[in-house]
């Protein structure tokens, strides 16, 4: 198979598996009772009405009545062209409420992927090239601990720290303030900190251990024996072959960190972003706003793993395209 | 565990051994058997023959109800047991082997020490305390050894000097704003871990490694659309799905496990199957294959048990990750709030945070603790298990 074929082939199934999700999802949907449905129910009855005549209006009313195909391709056709509906507890369009959440979300997920993949493998690299010393093993510890600590806890701890005894950032995230102003870098550096010990521990360990093979490689020999320079050395003969696996792990690290933990990370630190919209959307019981919001994640993550399975076959000449 | 040939050669009892029919049942087997059978009586009892609000033992005056999640934590006991733990003692040349390699790290001997007192703790914990009983005028009592300010407890338990009220053993960990007993309800969670941990483990290792072996030996299309399915399982994003099935059905512990599990298997059946694959290439699949045996005393004989060394590693390291769903799950207040989990304790003293921490740090530490013991345990058990796979763990 070729490359352009197996890009094709790839992306294709990229969309099959968006489809089958979204058909699980409209599965799920459509075997339990609807709750706007139940409130009109209950409202009905509250005003002395009849509870049967409202659901069957409310039913009607949300296309309900017809046949679950018919319901299944509307909603399949509204996925696709982005018709996502009306919010009733934000009273604006579901993709509205999306992409204004992300605007928050994008102000905090920016710095961190980018802080998470550049000072990943550099620490990496450095704790193997300094392998078994003191900085090496508070790397190790560092990397532990950053991974096994759950992120919303430790949110909670350093906005004790800082926020409550210290007063130094804000208990509360405030929107008023310029995107790239010094009151807001200051009020994201804790959140972007927390999630940066959460994906930095895999990505420096991955690297490290990777880059333990390269630097006794016969090329980092003849380096050195050239009389290169260790920076020179590290950066094109280390750092190189060691970015190629690490590449596989890092998007998924960092796209399971994005789908969990940032919605934690924004509840702790009352950050607007999707996370919060997903989890108010919860609260409200908003069925159109849930519903956009888990479509937008899991459209998020179906995208990040063709991007990373595309990028390592791109990298690396040597994995064929038969066997994936 | 790889538990064959481990005996000398001329050791080998070779009529036990040809003794090989698909009906006959190792001890271990009839172990389970037997210990399986009352069990299932007491749930077929527990559902069919007495109400919902019953105690199940309430027949011998006990009163202590069982759930599903319950009966099923004690099945995968039982199976750790007669399969796990069993094994290890009867072939004592392995595991002296196992527990020479492991012995070597340091931070896991440490970590299963840890790990053994969370288990034995959340076994018999709840059997000998009492559940922790809401007691106003106790609230926020500081553990032992530290001091609040007088004015934060209801009413000070210990003794108050220079106006700041000091902890007792009495509650050597402090109380909730209920006061209710924060060492208590940690050990409550231990338990809720622990029928996490067995469960999930028990239900991703059956799926994953029956799917990979299937898929394997099925070869061909088969195969091609098992392994898509796989593809599926893998990109499916379950804590979002989860809190959509929350959100339209509800659902307690049980719900939980089921439905992370049933979405974790995808690694684990991808492993298996590369595994196999490359078993069933060695000398010894084609010897037995030679000496008549068929694919299914293969896969039984053969391929699973030297699968199964690796499998345990990635197991391992699959925990911490369910441990942490269920106390971010619990700490958003979607979780079943009547579970007494530690991440149900984390959310409960959020509000609290600022004048009595170690509601939410006791339970913080535990958790974070647990799952850094469950990394440690995998990152030895893989360079214990598996020589050949050299990683480069310290």
């Amino acid at each position: 198979m070729g490359f352009g074929r197996y890009v094709t082939a790839r992306v294709l199934w990229a969309g099959v598996v968006s489809l089958i999700i979204t058909t699980i999802t409209f599965l799920l949907l459509s075997a339990a009772p609807n709750p706007d449905v139940q409130r009109a129910a209950t409202q009905a009855a509250l005003q002395g009405g009849d509870p049967a005549e409202a659901v069957e209006r409310a039913r009607e009313l949300r296309g309900l009545d017809e046949p679950l195909y018919v319901r299944y391709f509307d909603f399949v056709q509204g996925v696709y062209t982005l018709d996502w509906g009306w919010s009733s507890s934000r009273s604006q369009p579901v993709i509205e409420a999306v992409g204004n959440a992300l605007y928050y979300t994008a102000q905090y997920s920016i710095p961190w992927t980018i802080l998470t993949v550049i000072l990943g493998p550099l620490v990496g690299v450095y704790s193997a090239a300094n392998m078994y010393s003191w900085r090496d093993h508070a790397a190790t510890g560092f990397a532990f601990f950053g991974y096994a600590i759950p992120n919303f806890f430790f949110g909670i701890i350093l906005l004790l720290i800082f926020g409550v005894w210290l007063e130094v950032i804000p208990i509360v995230y405030n929107t008023d303030v310029a995107v790239f102003s010094v009151e807001n870098a200051i009020q994201l550096a804790i959140p972007v900190f927390v999630l940066v010990t959460g994906s930095i521990g895999a990505v420096m360990r991955v690297s490290r251990n990777e880059s333990a093979e390269f630097q006794n490689a016969d090329f980092m020999k003849t380096a050195k024996a050239k009389g290169v320079s260790p920076l020179r050395a590290y950066a094109y003969h280390v750092m190189r072959p060691t970015l190629v696996p690490l590449s596989t792990t890092l998007v998924g690290q960092l796209l399971a960190l994005f789908l969990g933990s940032s919605l934690l990370v924004e509840v702790v630190f009352g950050i607007p972003g999707l996370g919060r919209l997903t989890f108010e959307a919860l609260l409200s019981q908003d069925t159109n706003l849930v519903l956009g919001t888990t479509l937008f994640f899991t459209f998020v993550a179906v995208v990040g793993n063709l991007i990373e399975d595309l990028v390592f076959t791109v990298l690396d000449p040597r994995i064929s395209y038969d066997d994936r | 565990m790889a538990t064959e040939g481990s005996e000398r050669f001329d050791q080998v009892d070779w009529s036990d051994l040809s003794r090989s029919g698909r009906f006959d049942l190792s001890i271990n087997s009839i172990g389970m058997l037997l210990t399986t059978l009352p069990l299932a009586l007491l749930a077929v009892y527990d559902t069919q023959f007495i109400g919902d609000r019953t105690p199940t033992f309430e027949f011998i005056g006990l009163d202590r109800t069982f759930e599903a999640v319950d009966f099923f934590f004690i099945f995968t006991l039982f199976l750790a047991f007669w399969y796990l733990v069993l094994p290890l003692y009867q072939n004592p040349r392995m595991t002296r082997y196992y527990w020479k390699e492991f012995r070597r790290n340091r931070p896991a001997v440490v970590s299963m020490v840890w790990l053994g007192i969370v288990f034995v703790g959340g076994i018999i914990g709840p059997l000998v305390m009492s559940a922790p009983q809401q007691e106003l005028l106790v609230a926020y009592q500081p553990p032992v050894f530290t001091s609040v300010v007088e004015s934060t407890p209801a009413t000070c338990v210990g003794e108050v000097m220079n106006g700041r009220c000091h902890g007792t053993w009495e509650y050597p960990l402090g109380t909730t704003n209920a006061g209710r007993d924060v060492f208590t309800m940690i050990v409550y969670g231990m338990t809720i871990s622990m029928q996490i941990a067995f469960i999930t483990t028990t239900i991703v290792a059956t799926i994953g490694i029956t799917f990979g072996t299937l898929s394997a030996y099925s070869g061909g299309w088969v195969d091609e659309i098992m392994m898509r399915f796989v593809d599926i399982i893998l990109s499916f994003p379950t804590f979002l799905m989860f809190l959509l099935i929350l959100y339209i059905y509800g659902g307690g512990l049980g719900m939980f496990i089921v439905v992370f599990s049933l979405f974790a298997w995808g690694g684990t059946a991808r492993y298996v199957r590369s595994k196999s694959l490359s078993i069933s290439e060695e000398e010894f699949i084609k010897a037995s294959r030679i000496s008549g045996a068929s694919t299914y005393q293969v896969i039984r004989g053969h391929v699973v048990p030297n699968v199964a060394s690796s499998i345990i590693t990635q197991l391992t390291l699959l925990i911490p990750g369910f441990l942490l769903f269920e106390a971010q799950l619990a700490f958003l207040g979607v979780g079943d709030s009547t579970v007494p989990s530690w991440g149900q304790l984390i959310s409960a003293g959020r509000s609290d945070l600022s004048y009595a921490p170690w509601i939410v740090l006791a339970p913080g530490i535990v958790l974070f603790l647990t799952i850094l013991a469950f990394n440690f345990l995998g990152d030895a058990l893989l360079d214990a298990l598996n020589p050949e796979a050299e990683a480069e763990s310290e």
